[in-house]
């Protein structure tokens, strides 16, 4: 099981947005407008992390929460 | 030859071409930061430097004509995501960049062969081809290094839905630019 509050703070970093915006109901897309920023986002994860998603593992993927579920469901 | 000043439609081609130059610039530099060292960070960070210099030299190759750059708002592979789906791994990033370098290179190629090209366009399009020769080399062999980890029929599959996501959007973004493209690539008879 990963370290939510980790992975959260991570998110906060590369995203460069407040911590406290960074919640499990935020949804990716409206915290930062550019789409390769994310792709970017979730690499920096699976290294920080060490697990490994694939593109069909992010299709349901809409908020900070669903992110952090799918990541837990890989270790 | 007589040498036509450059056009409205060209100016904007070649603007066009200049903002995905920044916008893969812009990626591949975050990505390069938040890579792992070893030969893939190496080769993305050269591959992030010739995007970025690239733009240099549309734009310097736009101001030695006497115009400057059109601020246009998306590049060509902002269309990417919405027709292929976000890549998450870095497997799927080199699959989805191989595709688009191939297109890139098959645009300029294209660019080349246009009746009356300027010869300043011409010298710009040749320096900038050479370095997407690389950039297709080193990400082919990348991916074919990654087969062990990943599988080659999986990267096979990868590929080709990307492959099939860039048809659709080049033939969307020639269909949305028609009018301005057409006047431009025109091509000897010979």
């Amino acid at each position: 099981m990963l370290d939510n509050n980790k992975i959260k703070t991570r998110i906060s970093q590369i995203l460069s947005v407040p911590s406290e915006k960074i919640t499990d109901n935020a949804v990716l897309q409206e915290l930062v407008i550019d789409s390769f920023i994310l792709i970017d986002m979730v690499i920096d994860l699976q290294n920080t992390f060490n697990i490994r998603l694939n593109q069909e593992d992010l299709i349901p993927v809409k908020t900070v929460g669903d992110l952090i579920s799918v990541m837990n469901s890989k270790t | 030859m007589k040498i036509q000043p450059l056009t409205e439609n060209e100016r904007w081609l070649l603007s066009f071409y200049r903002t995905s130059e920044i916008s893969g610039a812009l990626f591949f530099g975050r990505l390069a930061k938040s890579l792992p060292p070893g030969p893939i960070q190496t080769d993305l960070t050269k591959h992030f430097a010739d995007e970025s210099q690239h733009s240099w030299f549309w734009t310097r190759c736009l101001q030695t004509l006497g115009h400057e750059p059109i601020k246009l708002d998306t590049a060509y592979q902002d269309q990417y995501i919405s027709a292929a789906g976000m890549p998450a791994n870095i497997m799927e990033v080199l699959g989805i960049t191989l595709i688009f370098e191939k297109r890139v290179i098959g645009q300029y190629a294209l660019h080349r062969q246009a009746q009356d090209l300027n010869p300043e366009i011409k010298k710009t399009l040749d320096l900038i081809v050479e370095d997407e020769k690389w950039h297709i080399e080193w990400v082919t062999q990348a991916l074919k290094n990654m087969e062990g980890e990943y599988g080659k029929e999986h990267i096979d599959k990868t590929l080709k839905r990307f492959y099939d996501a860039d048809k659709e959007v080049y033939q969307k973004t020639v269909k949305e630019h028609e009018e301005r493209i057409a006047g431009i690539l025109k091509f000897k008879k010979d």
